[in-house]
């Protein structure tokens, strides 16, 4: 007998074994169609998180380095680092003429303060002072009009690029350019408004809700040479390739500014990219081992509840098996049988729980966070429902296709 | 297969089934008990052969015997002059399926299938392509007289037209013999009168036929008699032209 018509007549025999007994199959696809949903869920989640986390920080180049007082990313004890020294702009002056030629270095200092334009308020905006070099560290770019330049430090004059929801929140629509705003107590000039960086990771920085304003000014508004207010200081490499060399170098000029004598240890922390991507990786991965635990578990039980049926049907159907057997059905041809119907009962029940899995990533997209379903993990459920129902098959089909045909016949 | 039928042509095919010395010993618990205690027989082409006994006689056991269902424990058993007492599970389903039709005393019809299905089955199992199957399984059917119950489900039929089926079934594959296990024990006399009727034309068109039966009316339109006792051979009579 030719594998074809083996898979037909398999086929056949699953399509009209599942007709027969719907009720049946449904209540045992549940299983499944719970399982598939699960999996779907916890990847589209996964997947949204890893999104919306790229777009949060896509301003933040991987090829910049942060020196600060706090790591990012504090593991371990609290206290080691709440007695640092704050990073002044004075050793930011410093750091920089240390490396120059050798790096761009933006100093940055930020506050959050109500910003006012006639009657409409944004509660709390990000306040940042920095200099023009900012866009150079950073990927954002102004969408209209310009970003601060050299002489607006200079003259410390009283201007400001806003992110684009401030720009929303307080103009709608209209044109902000040359509008006067009132960051804290202070009026302020709009130049410029930032281009929209998307949503923002859950709490995340909302890179849409800055006000950047000369760091010059900054200081006249708010303090900072003197008030105790952290600075970051963005080093950004030539190349990306330079950066782990470069990382060494900004360790040695900051210990250099600060006078720490060899032993003692840094009071200061490199921040980059990578440590938020690698404190992100490995939350999600332990979110993800969980998520996946939850789901192999539902999965087992469905496939479970499926090999349960499928024994059920094997014993009901001993006297057909007996008719086949005699008149010439091998055992092979038996064993495709079976595993066929159950591999199609699962199939049916990813196929289900696709379509139940598609509605739930519409109500997460809407209510959540940004996810959608995407092609590799609709065909991935659909192989994993596959697969379980081939393995939940096996040992019925087996019991099946070693039926002795004259016990199987005499079967009543 | 193909180089049997060409032997056909030059005559000098060997006997259609040859059983020496067979022996069927089953164990059930502590106890031995041996069905068949050493059988011999040979049955030739277009024979008409009726295999009878009481119960516990062993004639179940030989009709699973050459109906390559079972395996002797010993002695040995050729069919087409092919061994078959050492055959696998899987090397018996193929010679069942090439050389034996069965009819069952219980039709042993696939109750989900239709008439056509049914009696495709064979022939699905042998690898034969789709439109091919189709033209032979018709062709079965329209010669026990079904052809207009072709897409009925066997629970629409009458037990007669039923055995009908399971009768072409059994000749779809022309097979070598076709063996027929109480083939009317189900039936009225009047159908079973019926189907013993088609027994005979398909003998008379070069069939060689095996019944099982304990009835001697049925056994009647067999040309030979093997009585079986105990597990062996009591009698082994033709009887000239069968009617």
């Amino acid at each position: 007998m030719t594998l074809g018509l083996d898979i037909a007549e398999s086929a056949r025999i699953a399509w009209s074994a599942i007709i027969a007994n719907k009720g049946r199959g449904a209540l045992t696809t549940l299983g499944i169609i719970i399982g598939i949903v699960a999996v779907i869920t916890t990847m589209t989640a996964a997947n949204g998180l890893a999104n919306s986390f790229r777009q949060s920080f896509s301003a933040v180049g991987s090829d910049v380095v942060y020196v600060s007082r706090m790591p990012w990313v504090i593991v371990g004890d609290f206290f080691l680092y709440r007695n640092r020294p704050a990073v002044s702009l004075q050793e930011a002056d410093e750091l920089a003429e240390n490396l120059r030629g050798r790096a761009v270095v933006n100093p940055s200092i930020d506050t959050n303060r109500p910003v006012r334009y006639r009657e409409t308020t944004v509660e709390s905006a990000n306040i940042i002072g920095t200099t023009e070099k900012q866009i150079v560290v950073s990927s954002a770019v102004p969408e209209t009009g310009r970003f601060l330049m050299s002489f607006d430090l200079q003259y410390r004059r009283p201007v400001c690029v806003i992110g684009h929801e401030i720009w929303e929140r307080l103009f709608g629509e209209a044109d902000p350019l040359n509008e006067e705003i009132r960051v804290g107590r202070h009026s302020c000039r709009v130049i410029g408004v930032m281009e929209k960086q998307g949503s923002s990771f859950f709490g995340g920085p909302n890179f849409d809700l800055q006000i950047f304003i000369p760091v010059s000014t900054f200081e006249k508004n708010f303090g900072g040479r003197t008030s105790g207010r952290d600075v970051n200081i963005a080093v950004k490499a030539p190349s990306q390739e330079a950066i782990a060399e470069l990382e060494y170098e900004i360790i040695g000029e900051m210990r250099k500014v600060r006078g720490l004598r060899p032993g003692e240890e840094d009071n200061f922390s490199i921040n980059k990219l990578d440590t938020l991507v690698d404190a992100y990786n490995n939350v999600m991965g332990v979110v993800l081992l969980v998520g996946l635990l939850v789901t192999g578990i539902s999965l087992f039980v469905g496939g479970v509840g499926v090999m349960n049926i499928m024994f059920v049907s094997v014993t009901e159907r001993t006297r057909e098996i007996g008719i086949r057997k005699a008149i010439g059905a091998k055992r092979r041809s038996i064993l495709m049988q079976f595993i066929f119907e159950a591999g199609a009962i699962c199939l049916f029940g990813g196929l289900a729980g696709i379509l139940l899995a598609w509605l739930v990533t519409l109500l997460i997209d809407a209510t959540l966070m940004p996810a959608s379903m995407s092609l590799p993990i609709v065909f991935m459920a659909l192989l994993i429902s596959l697969i379980v129902g081939v393995l939940a098959g096996i040992v019925p089909a087996f019991k099946g296709a070693r039926q002795d045909p004259i016990e199987a016949l005499r079967y009543e | 297969m193909n180089a049997a039928r060409e032997s056909v042509a030059t005559g000098d095919r060997p006997p259609t089934l040859v059983i020496q010395d067979i022996v069927k010993t089953y164990v059930m618990g502590e106890s031995e008990v041996r069905a068949l205690r050493g059988v011999s027989l040979t049955i030739d082409r277009n024979d008409y052969v009726a295999i009878m006994g009481p119960s516990g006689s062993g004639k179940s056991t030989l009709m699973n015997m050459i109906g390559c269902l079972d395996t002797p424990t010993s002695g040995t058993y050729l069919l087409e002059g092919q061994s078959v007492s050492e055959m696998s599970d899987d090397e018996l389903a193929e010679i069942r399926n090439r050389q034996i039709g069965f009819v069952f005393q219980t039709f042993n019809l696939l109750p989900r299938a239709n008439v056509l299905h049914n009696v495709e089955l064979p022939l699905i199992y042998a690898g034969v392509p789709r439109a091919e199957r189709r033209k032979r399984a018709e062709a079965a059917i329209a010669r026990v007289g079904l052809a207009d119950r072709a897409h009925h489900k066997p629970n629409e039929l009458s037990g007669g037209q039923r055995q009908r089926v399971a009768v072409a079934r059994a000749l779809v594959g022309n097979p070598s013999i076709i063996l027929a296990d109480e083939p009317t024990g189900n039936l009225d006399s009047k159908t079973g009168a019926e189907i013993m009727r088609m027994l005979d034309e398909l003998h008379a068109a070069g069939q060689t036929i095996i019944l099982i039966t304990h009835e001697d009316e049925i056994a009647a339109h067999a040309g030979r008699i093997i009585r079986l006792r105990d597990g062996v051979i009591e009698s082994d009579v033709t009887n000239g032209s069968p009617p």
